[in-house]
């Protein structure tokens, strides 16, 4: 299309003055003309037909989407309304108002004076100019709007783009929930929306974040339809007065192969003149906003189990050196006897604890102890009972009163689930009087010279079970020759292959066996009898023993 | 039910208002936003600065509707400016073509220093 010049508009039109000129067509058909600008020209070209026509009163409207017609431009002092019903409809109520109506191609011109009747037909040239000019204003009013939506396509596709790359990111992850569901809301023009999230434990789906009013805090998984949810439209599936208020509601799931996550909605779809149900398109613009959430929610927990499972290693290295510093480095030199110690983890960090104490008069203590649990909370009770003991032995004979005033310092630093076995028991070197009691733990073994066994039993409950639980010590003569074993059940419960337990008899016959040979051989016999008996299964418990010699000629 | 945006004015002595909005700019808050600048033009002033700081989403509604309150700006031959967007609402009034008619700032101090 060329733009007229104006000697040539005014030639073609030949309706004398106030014609337009080539200045206002060329605003007219610009790409680039603002609103304001349009709004004069049509003015003008108004004014123009006015003149021609007995300078009438006289407006211009043309179509605004479904809501009638719009008043584009006026010119004159009559009153004329802002918006007219449509076009095509019949009805001659303007005329009861004091206005005419003219049809015109895409537009309907109200003027105020009779018109001269050869003036009023269609092709008259100012009726022509300004329903081209109506014309060519609807066709901007089209291409503006489709640029409108072209680019907030635009925006949508931006914002898919940076949900990703912040997925992509291991940060930042906690409040990508409400960002997921703030774009979403944004780019399908709705009114309010929500996430909730699937708490799987308890089958609870729970509000995340919410935007535009309010939302019920939680809803059963029992309430959720997936199969209408996935197949129907708008709240098929959703539980009613989810979001109370809303007309219009739009629901898709959050989930991760099938596998249900949460559930995003928005309601209530705007537009200018109000709110109305979301067009099918919508739907899927929402269901990938629902993928790149739960794929975020996904991150999310796989981020937050690296970093649990970073923080438990760290924790088991310090519980590691928590409980490496508290077993002996050394054995002790007890004249008149050996012993040996030794401890084995089956995890990083173990409950099991073994010690050794000097007493009054040359005298030994020697320690056994099992602490339910592993890792830190063990290693902690273990600290607690190691402490606890270096005093109370200070202090007070190897006896039932001081493993009772042990147990109840167990209970008041414990929780309740936790509890140690022990097995404490005090040697004398010269006489080899042994003086023990055994806390619900596994019975010590005195093999005797001759071969025969005598058990340490027990005496009383594990310590931290109950404040007020009474123990009872008894005592045992270790003669020379003869071989004591201290142990916790991670030896005589060693499993084979076939969940057969290793057991105390097998222990007692390998003592027997190898009873003559120096100590730290034993160990190594007992240690290499486990791996054996286990045949390369992975250790089920921590595995200690404690080994007393009282040698011959003492 | 729902919740609206919430607006402050801060109109200056010299023509120039500072509109101050809290929460959603869709229709509603778009209306309410142009009813808030209409006024302020009819009382005469022809700079208006929008400060969305507390503002953390607008859709295509609210969006078309600060597009009108643009070209009325144009038409009374004033200025219009942003400040404290969301880097979101930033980007998006960049594809959406408003950055070529109305500035748009980081803070009121810079948006205040080009208005004046």
């Amino acid at each position: 299309m060329t733009t007229p010049t104006e000697s040539h508009s005014a030639a073609s039109v030949g309706e004398g003055q106030g014609l337009p000129t080539g200045d206002l067509w060329r605003t007219l058909l610009s790409p680039n003309r603002r609103a304001v600008e349009e709004k004069r020209a049509l003015e003008r070209l108004l004014v123009a037909w006015s003149d021609a026509h007995g300078k009438a009163d006289a407006a211009v409207y043309a179509g605004d989407d479904d809501e009638g017609l719009l008043c584009r431009a006026k010119v004159g002092d009559a009153v004329f309304p802002v918006r007219l019903a449509d076009a095509h409809d019949g009805s001659d109520d303007d005329a009861s108002s004091g206005w005419k109506r003219l049809e015109l191609p895409g537009a309907v011109l109200l003027h105020t004076a009779q018109l001269d009747p050869d003036l009023d037909r269609p092709t008259s040239s100012t009726h022509l100019l300004l329903a081209a000019s109506m014309l060519i204003s609807q066709l901007k009013r089209q291409i503006q709007e489709q640029s409108f939506q072209a680019m907030f396509r635009g925006v949508e596709q931006e914002s898919l783009y940076e949900v990703g790359l912040a997925i992509a990111s291991t940060l930042g992850h906690e409040g990508l929930g409400e960002e997921v569901l703030l774009r979403a809301i944004s780019l399908l023009d709705a009114r309010r929306g929500a996430l909730y999230l699937l708490d799987q434990t308890e089958g609870v789906y729970r509000l995340s974040s919410s935007l535009g009013g309010s939302a019920r805090d939680d809803f059963g998984a029992g309430e959720l339809c997936s199969q209408s949810l996935a197949q129907g439209d708008g709240a098929d599936g959703v539980p009613e007065d989810l979001v109370p208020g809303a007309h219009h509601i739009l629901a898709v799931p959050v989930e991760i192969d099938s596998d249900p996550r949460g559930l995003l909605l928005v309601a209530d779809k705007e537009s200018r003149s109000g709110v109305g149900p979301f067009p099918s398109g919508d739907r899927r613009t929402l269901s990938l906003f629902a993928n790149q959430a739960a794929i975020a929610l996904e991150n999310a927990k796989l981020h937050k189990l690296a970093l649990e499972k970073e923080r438990l290693e760290r924790e088991m290295e310090l519980a590691a050196e928590i409980q490496q510093q508290l077993l002996p480095d050394d054995m002790p030199d007890i004249p008149g006897c050996t012993v040996q110690g030794w401890n084995r983890p089956a995890r990083q960090v173990g409950g099991d604890y073994f010690g050794f104490q000097e007493l009054d008069e040359g005298r030994w203590c020697l320690l056994v102890g099992d602490v339910t649990g592993k890792g830190m909370p063990a290693s902690l009770l273990v600290s607690t009972l190691h402490s606890a003991l270096s005093v109370l032995l200070d202090h007070i004979e190897v006896d039932a009163e001081l493993v009772q005033r042990l147990n109840r310092h167990v209970c008041e630093s414990s929780a309740s689930n936790k509890f140690i076995t022990m097995l404490l028991a005090a040697v004398d070197p010269n006489t080899g009087h042994l003086d023990f009691i055994n806390a619900g733990h596994n019975p010590g073994i005195l093999l005797r010279d001759d071969g025969s066994v005598d058990e340490l039993g027990t005496g009383g409950l594990p310590l931290g079970l109950l404040p007020m639980a009474q123990y009872k010590s008894f005592d045992l003569d270790v003669q020379p020759g003869d071989l004591l074993c201290l142990y916790s059940d991670g030896i005589t419960e060693c499993e084979a292959p076939d969940e057969e337990q290793y057991g105390m008899d097998r222990l007692v016959d390998l003592l027997r066996e190898h009873r003559e040979e120096p100590l730290p051989r034993i160990i190594e016999v007992i240690d290499e009898a486990m791996l054996s008996w286990a045949q390369g299964q992975p250790q089920g418990d921590d595995q200690t023993v404690v080994l007393l010699r009282r040698e011959a000629g003492t | 039910m729902t919740e609206s945006l919430k607006l402050t004015v801060d109109e200056k002595d010299d023509g120039l208002a500072i509109i101050h909005t809290d929460g959603y700019i869709n229709n509603q808050g778009g209306e309410e936003i142009a009813r808030v600048a209409y006024d302020l033009i009819d009382k005469g002033h022809k700079r208006l600065l929008l400060n969305l700081a507390k503002t953390k989403i607008v859709n295509s509604i609210g969006i078309s509707i600060l597009i009108e309150i643009i070209e009325k700006m144009l038409e009374i031959e004033g200025k219009l400016a942003f400040c404290s967007l969301t880097p979101t609402i930033e980007k998006t009034f960049h594809i959406m073509g408003l950055a070529q008619y109305a500035g748009i700032h980081a803070d009121e101090e810079a948006a205040l220093a080009e208005l004046s």
